[in-house]
């Protein structure tokens, strides 16, 4: 027997945002989520404002979570986790588990929104030593601070008088098989400087970086105003080495431009990691048969044209778990996938 | 900024640096002419001191932005007397003016008479005197056949027959002048006196080379008391 229920895997902004045009458009979706709460990585992980205008992540995530449990439409499952799926588009069958046991259940259609995770420093092929000194520390952690409004030193609770960024951890490097670029890692930096300075006013900041990557109109409203009215330093320079100096941290580097090498104490060294594939992305790409790119992402066969179709027709992909992405274009494909996999409900009925 | 080679001035102490850095900055045409830089080069690819000099437009803007004491007293003590000022570097993407900021620092240089600007600008003391008694630079008489062999063999003949040569000029201002490039109209000469003397160009003057200072500011003053601008 077929079904017209879409099945989408994620609670995050990309599966919320696909529940809710589903929802919109007169469909039943079945949310499930493998943590006890919604919202997926911005609000797991505390982001603090959103890279693109500025907005407090949890005030924005709320209306957006409200919206998918306060619909009728919308079943949403806490604590599950789809642990396998036979069928065929129009009729598949998910079977999934939670605390209580194990259940099947059926979906039209499947759309698959499980995300990223932040690269572990621990992999980096830099020395940058991020589990030995409290001082070095990431960009999730640096959310978390700044969500609080308090920067300091973990090492002992001072402001920081110097803190930089080490763009590209995890990112563009062929050591550690992650060819590809993050695309958000240098807004977000550059909206955290951004951030620190207004809560610091006294500290000098830096980011050193490989290339700036700030598309469209992150130009005018976070890179120019980060270095033209908050003083942001732009290194084109990638720091080898951050080594202990007295109660400092000393970065090492090449001030590649100016065309010599650099060393400079910081207070505060944030490493911009990357995105790859999240532990669910993984799981569901096993769980469900669906065919992953060199990197563990879903594999997106004509990703220009047809971004949200997979490798197994009836399920669609929307957010990072495609690869990475910033909140935009999340959304954007999230509204696709909706509307592809009601397409291919209907077409199978 | 910190860096792991060599500070040309490392005599110089950190704290005239400061001082002469943060006088450039808080000059109020400072936020105009620096806004952020790219790094792109593009200053450095319009500039043509760039193609014959070691000097960089783009550097003297990362530097300024850097905050980088060293760098800037070897931008200060050298670099600046590289630069045309022609500001062909203002076609910036990001509206920087690297040539201003070069006008800052030069005015930093000579407003605080330092040894290094000193020894650069003695050979332009000819020039101001030039300038401020004739009213324009380079002069007839001011040309060596050897100073300057790419003007080739004919700079010879010129030199040893100046005034005859400049006889055979047609026009009333270059007619047989050798110690002037043309003959400034006294009432002209004046009207430049007047500014230079009140947009302060004589202290200026003064602080680089104070003989040469003495010798201008007599005639000038002189010259400006039979003058409306007397007082």
């Amino acid at each position: 027997m077929s079904s017209h229920r879409v099945l989408i895997i994620g609670g995050g902004p990309a599966g919320l945002t696909a529940a809710r045009h589903v929802s919109d458009l007169g469909f039943h979706a079945t949310l499930i989520e493998k943590q006890a709460q919604l919202g997926g990585t911005p609000i797991a992980s505390h982001y603090a404002a959103l890279t693109h205008g500025f907005r407090d992540a949890e005030d924005a995530f709320r209306d957006l979570i409200h919206q998918v449990t306060d619909d009728k439409q919308i079943d949403v499952r806490l604590n599950s986790r789809v642990v396998g799926c036979e069928g065929r588009v129009g009729n598949f069958n998910v079977h999934v588990a939670n605390g209580a046991g194990a259940e099947t259940l059926d979906a039209g259609a499947i759309i698959v929104a499980t995300g990223f995770e932040h690269f572990d420093p621990a992999r980096e092929t830099q020395i940058y030593n991020y589990y030995t000194y409290p001082d070095v520390i990431t960009l999730a952690d640096m959310e978390l601070m700044l969500k609080s409004k308090t920067v300091t030193r973990r090492s002992n609770g001072a402001l920081p008088e110097r803190v930089c960024f080490i763009q590209c951890v995890g990112s563009r490097d062929r050591q550690i098989g992650n060819e590809y670029c993050s695309k958000v890692c240098c807004g977000v930096a550059s909206k955290q400087a951004i951030e620190i300075k207004q809560l610091v006013p006294t500290a000098k900041l830096f980011i050193f970086y490989i290339d700036m990557r700030m598309y469209g109109y992150w130009e005018n409203e976070i890179y120019w105003p980060a270095q033209e009215k908050y003083k942001v330093n732009y290194i084109k320079g990638i720091v080898t080495e951050v080594i202990q100096k007295g109660d400092k941290l000393l970065v090492r580097g090449e001030d590649t431009t100016m065309g010599r090498p650099m060393e400079v104490t910081m207070d505060l060294v944030v490493l911009s990691v990357g995105m790859e594939p999240s532990a669910g992305t993984k799981e569901i790409a096993h769980a469900l048969q669906l065919k992953q790119n060199k990197y563990g992402f879903i594999e997106v066969p004509h990703e220009s044209l047809d971004p949200t179709v997979t490798s197994t027709p009836g399920i669609f992909v929307a957010g990072a778990a495609a690869g990475p992405k910033d909140l935009d274009d999340t959304m954007s494909m999230a509204g696709l996938a909706a509307l592809r996999a009601m397409a291919a409900v209907r077409g199978a009925n | 900024m910190a860096y792991r080679d060599n500070d040309k001035y490392a005599d110089v102490p950190q704290e005239l640096k400061q001082k002469l850095f943060d006088e450039v900055k808080a000059d109020e045409r400072y936020d105009d002419y620096l806004y952020g830089c790219y790094e792109c080069g593009i200053c450095v690819s319009a500039c043509p001191s760039a193609r014959f000099y070691d000097y960089s437009p783009r550097v003297i803007a990362q530097t300024m932005a850097r905050e980088d004491l060293n760098r800037f007293y070897e931008i200060l003590a050298d670099d600046i007397w590289n630069c045309a000022q022609c500001f062909s570097c203002v076609r910036c993407p990001r509206q920087n003016n690297p040539g201003g900021l070069v006008t800052l620092i030069r005015e930093v240089a000579v407003r605080n008479g330092l040894k290094e600007t000193r020894e650069v600008l003695q050979g332009y003391s000819r020039v101001i005197y030039k300038v401020m008694l004739k009213g324009n630079q380079v002069s007839p008489d001011m040309l060596r056949p050897d100073f300057f062999p790419d003007w080739g063999p004919w700079v010879q003949e010129f030199s040893a027959n100046m005034r005859e040569w400049r006889l055979a000029i047609p026009t009333d201002t270059l007619r047989g002048v050798t110690d002037a490039a043309w003959k400034t109209d006294p009432k002209t000469l004046r009207e430049l006196y007047y500014i230079w003397y009140s947009t302060g160009n004589l202290e200026l003057i003064q602080e680089v080379d104070p003989g040469l200072h003495g010798l201008i500011a007599e005639v000038v003053e002189e010259e400006l008391a039979e003058t409306e601008w007397a007082d």
